[in-house]
């Protein structure tokens, strides 16, 4: 039979990208297989091979990170999780991946897709060691600007046999709004340096235009172009690794050994899934305020309050794999919270992929395991080319969350308690841009409480603070001084957990950290904003865990013009988180201007002596909170994470703390706090079915703020939400919500 | 580890466990599948009624066998009816809307939800008063349906074990259908 050769390419045409996608996505249709790989041919007929054969790859991706952030990068990819390897199939499918942000598998075949689909094979060319990148939400799957990713074909002969892929979250994106997660961005032209794949370099070397455009559209160009090295260093790598690897083991063997992994590790990863979940529907939602009125004059469009709507059900397919339908979800609006499907993807697979890709090949066989359903013109899947995206995290770290609240609700069921939790991860960044007295403009973001937060409640024991990000299994906050040092103009006056700030319950969530930064020396200006997952408005997730309260939102306080010298001078008596500075400022002990918010903070024009205070990363709690043990709340207080007045309000325990920090409990108030509670349950609550007739009133008459109002229409514009809204209230068809 | 023996479950369950026998769970390669067998034997042992629970749902509620009948029941005796009912609509509520009954379960005072936009559900039960739930969503919001598991294809699919009494009708959800008789 003559060879098909691909017409300009000089391939035939089985070698091309083109021809690979299209037979891939044909053959798991017909057969479910990936690549209808039925039998693990070479893992049967010689399982040590293929192991080898596995680990090589992995070691390849493992070392790219572990050298290539020492070559050059900025601190979030350096020191932090915040960065991930990969070695990819042709059609860009993940075979192995170092630590760090493994969700991201989920955007690495977007991107090679939409590089095939458009013919790149023919122009501008994919040839081995080209160097290709992207961050654009729309076209390559990438969540938003602020993660950018870099491609490199590896091919023999022509073909091209796997790609090296990475991402990094940059330190700044060059939005009109400084930092990498903008708020208020109306659509796509205000998300910063958006950039659709595109080949950037050749020959495993980027060309010099690349560092100019960095230098002249971002604001941190010197750290963005150190994290571009970084991650090509490692693709470098990785393609010099695997050319040795398909040398060694011969090209057909690599390739089939592919297929046969993912396939591998697809049908492990099911079992995974099938083994520890509860096939049914679980229900759960989240909400994000977007508060821009007034913020601006000129895009008239987006002068206006939302209230996002995040509604998601989770189940399971015929096979047992995850359904995650997000119907009811807000429909997409002119601010920077909204996603496109491979990027809500990213999301999305946070906890899953690092809750079911164990004991196996952590690859793609995890993609072929979820459909995610997001709705045309909702947050998740904008009917428009143009929608923003810059702070989809913004929200989507929720979304997330809650498929893995389903998820531990099954452990729990089914008798897995060790693995369950309240499953929260609340997240904060600071961001901003200035110009130093010299004259030199800058712009940044502090990492810190994106690195890592609390883990929830278990069903048994207390979360533990600071010990853990969904994104990574790299939890680590970074280090103070090296923040201080990049970010000129904010140091730290505190860094410490808030005490009492979590979700209680019988056993409470860990506690959040907080930082007090403090301006100094702001030279000729300096501007702040935050970026970051939801504001103390709301709570992180909208259920809490079996009667544990869920994490509270993020709390942000400035306190502008304040007597911080004076206080320094006097005593050095100053306020170390963002509860004390309130507390500081309602004693009268700290003045200024001081604002708590209950939502984004608009830019914040900072000077010397001014602070930014921010808590974050607080977890849920789990269970019935007046069923904690005394104990454990006397010594939530002797520790200094449990205030006494509210150990009595939220747990009525009466106790007091002397000087030596000796705790005390009075059994006899106690138990008459406790009694008290426990009344005020009874005197307090009313049957649901009064509670719902009064409810459905309320909606019917239309008694709830129009932002709210707004919401309700926005998701009952989606057929399944509106046929589920209207049957909760028993709402007439022609009613107008 | 390969199996979590009856006595090491119940003190999990109990949270009494130690930190080095949670992580040798953890580090379990397979989780072992007898185990929803042992965790319902300790919890039929817990309890003081004589129901056969087919699934733990919450900290104190169970779906239970009731005759033909699969019902919610919590392990104070109380019953909540049909489980494809959102069990919600069968406990007492409480709604904090104010900043000093927000203020009293959050800490501190600025990580309390906005009264104006939010409002907090404490879901008690009728018989025992405990607090089964939490929910923190916009006035106006329907009830959240946390966990409705479909057990016939769970106990067949998953246990191998099918109930006796399988229906496609035991996987409908019927909240609706009990909203509208009201
Ligand atoms: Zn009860």
């Amino acid at each position: 039979m003559a060879t098909v050769m691909k017409e300009g390419l000089g391939l035939p045409l089985e070698k091309t990208l083109a021809y690979k996608l299209s037979q891939r996505d044909t053959t798991y249709d017909e057969t479910g297989c990936y690549w209808g790989t039925k039998e693990l041919t070479l893992k049967d007929q010689d399982p040590i091979k293929y192991e080898q054969f596995f680990s090589r790859l992995q070691s390849a991706v493992f070392a790219a990170r572990e050298k290539a952030r020492y070559v050059a990068a900025s601190p979030g990819g350096r020191e932090m999780g915040e960065s991930v390897w990969a070695l990819a199939t042709a059609e860009g499918d993940t075979l192995a991946m170092s630590l760090g942000f493994i969700s991201h598998c989920a955007a690495f075949p977007v991107s090679i897709k939409h590089m095939i689909d458009n013919d790149f094979e023919d122009n501008p060319g994919i040839n081995d060691g080209d160097v290709f990148g992207t961050d654009d939400p729309l076209t390559s799957g990438a969540p938003h600007p602020g993660d950018t990713y870099t491609l490199v074909p590896i091919a023999v002969e022509g073909e091209v046999i796997a790609w090296a892929c990475s991402v990094n979250h940059i330190m700044e994106a060059g939005a009109p709004q400084a930092g990498s997660w903008p708020v208020f961005t109306v659509d796509t032209f205000m998300d910063g340096f958006v950039f659709p794949p595109m080949k950037t370099g050749e020959n495993l070397r980027q060309a010099k235009w690349w560092e100019t455009l960095w230098m002249r559209r971002t604001r941190a160009g010197a750290m963005n172009i150190l994290d571009d090295k970084m991650r090509l260093a490692g693709c470098s790598m990785i393609h010099g690794s695997i050319h040795e690897i398909a040398e060694e083991y011969g090209v057909e063997y690599y390739k089939q050994a592919c297929k046969e992994i993912i396939e591998e590790s697809r049908r492990m990863i099911l079992d995974n899934m099938r083994s520890t979940l509860i096939p049914g529907r679980y229900e759960g939602s989240c909400f994000r305020i977007s508060m821009l009125k007034g913020q601006q004059t000129i895009w008239k469009h987006a002068d206006k309050n939302e209230m996002l709507h995040v509604h998601t059900m989770f189940s399971q397919d015929e096979k047992g794999g995850i359904v995650f339908d997000t119907e009811g979800s807000s429909r997409w609006g002119y601010h920077g919270f909204n996603g496109y499907p491979g990027g809500s993807d990213v999301g999305l697979y946070l906890g899953i992929t690092t809750t079911f890709a164990h004991s196996c090949k952590a690859s793609a066989g995890v993609n072929m395991n979820v459909e995610s359903i997001y709705h045309e013109g909702s947050i998740y899947n904008p009917d428009t080319e143009f929608a923003a995206c810059a702070n989809i995290w913004a929200q989507s770290m929720q979304m997330q969350c809650l498929s893995s609240s389903a998820i531990h609700r099954n452990f729990f069921m089914r008798g897995y308690l060790e693995e369950a939790f309240a499953p929260e991860d609340s997240w904060d960044g600071v961001q901003g841009s200035g110009v130093l007295e010299d004259g030199t403009p800058y712009g940044f973001t502090n990492f810190e409480w994106v690195g890592g937060g609390a883990m929830g409640a278990y069903p048994f024991k207390d979360g533990t603070p600071c010990t853990w990000a969904q994104h990574t299994q790299l939890c680590n906050v970074g280090n103070s001084e090296e923040f201080e040092y990049l970010i000129p103009p904010l140091h730290h006056l505190g860094r410490k957990l808030e005490p009492g700030y979590c979700g209680h319950g019988k056993y409470r969530g860990g506690v959040g950290q907080s930082s007090v930064h403090w301006m100094q020396e702001t030279g000729q200006r300096l501007g702040i904003t935050r970026g970051g997952s939801a504001t103390s408005m709301t709570t992180f997730l909208s259920s809490g865990m079996n009667g544990g309260y869920p994490a509270p939102g993020v709390i942000t306080v400035t306190a502008l013009n304040t007597n911080i010298p004076d206080l320094i001078k006097a005593d050095g008596d100053t306020p170390t988180t963002a509860g004390e500075v309130l507390a500081y400022a309602a004693k009268g002990k700290l003045t200024g201007d001081i604002t708590s918010w209950k939502y984004d903070p608009p830019e914040q024009s900072m000077g010397d002596n001014d602070l930014w205070a921010n808590a974050a990363g607080a977890s849920g709690g789990w269970g019935d909170p007046l069923e904690r043990e005394n104990s454990s709340v006397v010594e939530d207080i002797r520790i200094g994470q449990l205030p006494e007045d509210f150990a009595k309000t939220m747990y009525g325990v009466v106790a007091t703390k002397d000087e030596d920090g000796m705790v005390t409990m009075d059994e006899a108030a106690t138990k008459q706090e406790q009694d008290a509670l426990y009344a005020s349950r009874k005197a307090d609550s009313k049957p649901a079915v009064e509670w719902w007739k009064e409810q459905k009133a309320k909606v019917e008459s239309h008694t709830i703020r129009e932002e709210l109002l707004e919401m309700y229409r926005s998701s009952t514009s989606f057929a399944g939400y509106d046929k589920h809204y209207r049957n909760f209230w028993q709402l007439d068809d022609d009613f107008e919500i | 580890m390969e199996v979590v023996d009856k006595g090491l479950l119940q003190q999990l369950v109990e949270g009494q466990i130690s930190d080095i026998d949670v992580d040798e769970m953890r580090r379990m390669t397979k989780k072992d599948p007898e185990r929803f067998w042992t965790y319902l034997d300790i919890l039929q042992e817990k309890v003081t009624w004589d129901n056969k629970i087919l699934m733990r749902l919450n900290d104190h509620l169970y779906i239970v066998m009731n005759g033909t009948e699969r019902i919610v029941k919590c392990d104070c005796g109380h019953e909540y009816g049909d489980y494809r009912v959102n069990w919600k609509l069968h406990t007492d509520i409480r709604t904090r809307d104010t900043q000093d009954s927000m203020e009293q379960v959050y800490y501190p005072a600025a990580a309390a939800p906005d009264p104006e936009w939010m409002e907090l559900r404490e879901f008690y039960c009728p018989g025992c008063t405990a607090q089964l739930a939490v929910e923190i969503v916009p006035p106006g919001y329907p009830l959240i349906f946390e966990s409705f598991p479909d057990l016939d294809r769970f106990y067949r699919e998953m246990m191998d074990k099918p109930l006796a009494d399988e229906s496609p009708d035991w996987f409908k959800d019927k909240t609706a259908d009990f909203l509208a008789a009201l």
